[in-house]
């Protein structure tokens, strides 16, 4: 006994989840198509190549599913393989590749995806925000099971992170969808960040919309320093973190 | 890239494709990895690119002989459509070699239906399945 509890996690690891691993799988070879797209298409849509957008969000989300995997990798097997568990996934999936379908639409056509106020875009925006909600809830739906397990650090660690992401990203996210864009005041110079494209001048939303996003990978690191004391803090810290850089864009002004 | 310069590079790698199948007897696997997956889908993400790029501004559509000729006058959809010939006709050719090889019929007698499917598609297509089907009797696969 005393060599199984001292073996290498690596050793307890369980399968891959069927359908979550698929479907990380799609979305990335998904982009392919895009990435060829993105050579050919000389179409800009606010400065940026028009198929820009649909890869970042591919991008995403094989991020955002493929951490779920490794994250389940660490319960027992068969944690979310019930029936219940295997419909759930299944809505999930439908809310991911309709978003993808949507995004990918939109920039086909050239026309914007969000923030779209023309006749059935604006249909779609809406009903793509619910979709939105529910894609995003995996996390959620998925922090009670490492709760579970939260004698060890890390598992309480990804509990943590898995729910913040859930519950910082749905407000930002829906303040962002109610305003007319992602910007609070009007870029005058242009002068963004590097790579992530954020406004260095005025309120981005789209920066706390990221971070909120990412408390599932920020939190999870402090669990691995084993301390339940660095867990906490970096849930914490992380948390005021990314509701002051919400509360500067919502003020029109940028994180510093 | 302009359409120009992807078609240069198309029809030699798709020529690539056919020299394998034509050789294919001394390397029967490595020839259906070139023909059947590798070059068809290189030249499918190429496809799939032009249509994403290009459909919406595109002339015509699929309803009358008219439109499909007011579609192949836009240069990027006239390439497309290239591609899908030179993919989807290397796909039957390799599809003949591999079927060909499974039932028995001499690589010798289909090369002539590969140089035809090379040139023409259908009727290399045509000419394979006359020929199967005068040595084995099946036409279905």
């Amino acid at each position: 006994m005393t060599a199984t509890l001292t073996a290498p996690r690596v050793a307890l690891l369980s399968n891959p989840n069927t359908q979550l691993s698929r479907l990380t799988l799609f979305v990335a070879l998904a982009a392919l198509p895009l990435m060829a797209a993105y050579v050919l298409d000389d179409r800009l849509f606010q400065g940026d190549n028009v198929w820009l957008k649909p890869l970042k969000f591919h991008l995403a989300l094989t991020v955002y599913t493929g951490t779920l995997v490794l994250f389940a990798m660490l319960l027992p097997e068969g944690s979310f393989t019930s029936r219940r568990w295997r419909v759930y996934f299944g809505i999930v999936t439908i809310c991911i590749l309709a978003e993808l379908l949507w995004i990918g639409a939109a920039a086909a056509l050239g026309t914007a995806s969000h923030f779209n106020v023309t006749g059935f875009w604006n249909v779609l925006y809406s009903l793509m925000g619910l979709a939105a909600v529910i894609l995003t809830s995996a996390t959620i739906a998925m922090a009670p099971a490492f709760w579970r397990q939260r004698s060890d650090p890390l598992m309480q660690a990804i509990s943590l992170g898995l729910a913040l992401t859930f519950l910082l990203t749905v407000p930002i996210a829906a303040t962002m969808a109610n305003l007319t864009g992602h910007h609070v005041g009007t870029p005058v110079t242009g002068a963004r960040f590097p790579i992530m494209g954020w406004s260095m001048e005025v309120g981005d939303l789209r920066l706390p919309h990221f971070l909120a996003t990412h408390a599932m990978h920020f939190v999870p690191l402090a669990g691995l320093t084993g301390s339940r004391t660095a867990v906490w803090a970096a849930a914490a810290g992380f948390t005021a973190l990314t509701l002051w850089c919400f509360a500067r864009a919502l003020m029109g002004l940028p994180p510093f | 890239m302009t359409p120009d310069q992807l078609f240069q590079l198309s029809s030699p790698l798709a020529l690539l494709g056919w020299i394998a199948l034509l050789l294919s007897p001394l390397a029967p696997r490595a020839a259906q990895v070139v023909a059947a997956a590798a070059i068809p889908l290189l030249l499918s993400l190429a496809y799939a690119g032009l249509v994403l790029a290009f459909w919406w501004e595109a002339p015509g559509g699929f309803g009358s002989l008219a439109e499909v000729q007011a579609l192949f006058t836009h240069p990027q959809i006239a390439l497309a459509g290239w591609l899908h010939y030179l993919a989807f006709d290397l796909f039957v050719g390799a599809w003949a070699v591999r079927t060909a090889r499974a039932e028995g019929i001499p690589h010798w007698a289909v090369i002539p239906c590969l140089v035809l499917t090379f040139l023409f598609g259908p009727a290399g297509l045509l000419a394979f399945a006359i020929l199967r089907f005068t040595l084995t009797r099946k036409v279905l696969p």
